[in-house]
């Protein structure tokens, strides 16, 4: 754990999160401090997304709480959270400013105050010249930086990113890291979901790593080499999550009964390997 | 309360902006809609008329076979357009079996070939044509009119030379008067009564059509383009998502439905001046429960084409239920075209999609009748909530916000 004294912000107790007959995350317990950059850590299918859909209330627990500091679920109190998902989300036939500002007014937020926020962050991403054009024609980062600005307009206690600087080029991946910083320095909170550890230890004061829908660990980039007895946090990662990662799953549950009849019927099978081996290759 | 219905009335703008920003559906909710009728109406028949003047003038070429060539009948042909060959031919089979001629009339060499053949008192005769040919088809045409009054004539000689009036022997019963006059219903309502026979047709797809893609795009769309998870983690509800969706959609099919329904008035009113239908007649009443009736329909539609495309997880998904689900209305809006208002039994206003299409039948001939209303108001209000609370159940799911990609 960080040695950073703060109070607790957000907590998940105990939360399992199934679909279907898979468990996707499997009693999981975790609290969020103030004032830290918390970074979720893991390989595709791990449960990272899973986790952060439940704190951000898109997905509710099958068993267990996500609660906020005075106690109310997470999903009754989400204009308290800002998320950019790992789609970002944005509308393109609305320009950058249009989706900020949708989205500070179903938080509840006066155009006035969110125009403010925006301007003040905007400057930071070097995006004051593009707020006013469609988001049509925006590179990868540039959405990202957009997504970013529409999740902090209405003044969050914890912003949550889902790897956010995933398919960026280097300099805005900088910039996002940057202000990732600003967000914690001037108070807030930040969850980063992300599987590159070079980054989580760049940028996370914390680090979890979660695998199989497990928590395999949590601390500081130090506290996880010293615990693993190794020197690079590439090499506490592996040690921590040896066992084989399982296959994305959430999708698999959309199947009805006729999809599934349709599956069986026409299923592409893979050639025998017992008819493979009997065929002679000059033939 | 208030900042509920300030999120649904956030969704619903949004969503109206995005949808109109795309030329393509400025060119389906409002150039479509407000010129199909009109199209129909005026530019369809003046384009037939057009076409029919145009066959009138052509030069037809027809070859009359046979052993004898009545003056009377070679006269009856207009010898403007049409070019007369005369062949003398002796028949030892039937006349319509085509034989040298079928190549000859396939290949276009000739437009036709009457044939004729006189036994005792009696011409036989026989026509060879190619029906899928225009040229073909008028050549017969104008042969079979040639021949109508040709045998008006023989028959009016021989009544003659078997001492009879011609006039009362071809015509011994008649009509006293104008048909017109006799006919006690007013020019309203039967305006109202061919207006019945297509508006509901039409208001029922029309509204069920147009709210397809909007309702794919808002739902759908936006799952696959990964909009979706961002709005789900907004402090707003689901069922205010689906208010404020529902409301979009509603105002897109409403704009469109409307100025189709402009569009039709205007042909309407372009056919009233050449006397070919009227205004009809109908009462405060009748038009308050016709957009009533309307209303009622829409709320369902929406919601459930909605629900339908939020349960999809792609806009391909969504469109290959959406589109043939179309067919869910035009055959009950076909099969209700042929239920008799007269002593109709009530029962029929309670059933999905027919009881609306009923409902617009009647009100439209001005007939409001309270026992039929009731019915169709408190069933129609039922399949509304049904399909709301559907719709509700499709956006609480969890997983409208997994996409295929």
């Amino acid at each position: 754990m960080s040695n950073m004294a703060h109070e607790s912000l957000l907590t998940v107790s105990n939360v399992f999160k199934n679909f279907g007959d898979v468990i996707a995350l499997d009693g999981v317990s975790l609290e969020i401090n103030s004032g830290e950059i918390v970074g979720l850590v893991g390989s595709n299918g791990a449960g990272k997304t899973t986790l952060l859909r439940l704190m951000s209330g898109v997905y509710r627990p099958s068993r267990g709480s996500v609660t906020l500091a005075d106690g109310n679920q997470v999903h009754n109190m989400r204009s308290t959270l800002g998320v950019v998902p790992e789609s970002t989300g944005l509308y393109s036939r609305l320009t950058a400013w249009e989706n900020i500002r949708y989205h500070s007014r179903l938080y509840g937020v006066s155009d006035e105050t969110s125009w403010k926020r925006t301007l003040k962050f905007a400057e930071s991403l070097e995006m004051e010249d593009n707020l006013s054009r469609y988001t049509r024609g925006f590179s990868r980062g540039m959405r990202q930086k957009t997504a970013l600005l529409r999740a902090l307009a209405h003044g969050p206690k914890v912003l949550l990113l889902d790897e956010p600087t995933a398919g960026l080029d280097i300099t805005s991946a900088r910039t996002v890291r940057s202000l990732v910083k600003q967000v914690r320095n001037e108070g807030g909170t930040v969850i980063y979901s992300t599987h590159q550890l070079y980054e989580a230890q760049q940028v996370c004061d914390r680090i979890i790593i979660i695998h199989n829908g497990v928590i395999k660990a949590d601390g500081s980039p130090q506290e996880l080499m010293s615990i693993t007895e190794c020197n690079s946090l590439e090499e506490a990662y592996v040690n921590l999550t040896q066992e084989k990662a399982r296959m994305r799953f959430e999708d698999k549950k959309s199947d009805g009964p006729l999809g599934k009849l349709w599956n069986k019927l026409f299923k592409p099978k893979l050639p025998d390997k017992t008819e493979l081996m009997g065929v002679d290759e000059d033939e | 309360m208030s900042n509920s219905f300030h999120r649904v009335k956030t969704i619903a703008k949004k969503e109206v902006i995005e949808f109109v920003r795309d030329w393509r559906t400025i060119v389906a909710i409002i150039i479509i809609p407000i010129l199909m009728f009109p199209v129909l109406f005026i530019v369809f028949p003046v384009l037939l008329e057009s076409e029919a003047a145009e066959l009138d003038s052509r030069i037809i070429e027809i070859e009359v076979q046979g052993n004898q060539f009545p003056d009377q009948l070679i006269q009856q042909f207009n010898y403007s357009t049409t070019e007369i060959t005369l062949t003398n031919v002796t028949f030892n089979e039937s006349l319509s079996i085509p034989g040298d001629d079928f190549n000859r009339v396939r290949n276009m060499e000739i437009d036709a070939v009457l044939r004729l053949n006189q036994s005792e008192d009696i011409w036989y005769y026989s026509i060879i044509y190619l029906s899928t040919s225009e040229g073909s088809t008028e050549a017969r045409s104008r042969i079979v009119d040639s021949l109508i009054n040709w045998e008006a004539n023989l028959t009016e000689v021989k009544i003659l030379d078997g001492g009879l009036d011609v006039e009362s022997t071809l015509d011994p019963l008649r009509y006293d008067g104008d048909i017109s006059n006799s006919d006690v219903a007013t020019e309203g309502e039967q305006a109202g009564l061919i207006l019945s026979l297509f508006i509901p047709l039409v208001l029922a797809i029309w509204t069920f059509s147009s709210a397809i893609q909007p309702s794919i795009d808002m739902t759908a769309g936006e799952r696959e383009r990964g909009t979706l998870e961002a709005l789900l983690g907004l402090p707003c509800t689901r069922n205010e998502l689906l208010m404020g969706k529902w409301l979009g959609v509603a105002s897109i099919t409403g704009v469109g439905v409307m100025l189709q329904i402009v569009g039709l008035l205007f042909a309407i009113g372009y056919l009233a001046t050449s006397d070919f239908i009227g205004v009809p007649d109908l009462s405060l009443g009748a038009i308050l429960l016709i957009i009533a009736s309307i209303m009622l329909f829409a709320i369902m539609v929406v919601a459930l084409e909605l629900a339908l495309a939020m349960r999809s997880h792609s806009v391909k998904e969504a469109g290959s239920i959406l589109g043939p689900a179309i067919i869910l209305i035009i055959f009950p809006a076909l099969f209700t075209q042929v239920i008799n208002l007269d002593g109709i039994e009530s029962f029929w206003f309670s059933i999905p999609v027919i009881n609306v299409l009923l409902a617009l039948r009647e009100l439209l001939l001005d007939r409001v009748i309270v026992e039929h209303v009731l019915i169709w108001s408190s069933t129609s209000v039922l399949y509304a909530v049904l399909a709301a609370l559907y719709a509700a159940k499709q956006f609480k799911r969890e997983d409208i916000v997994t996409t295929l990609s």
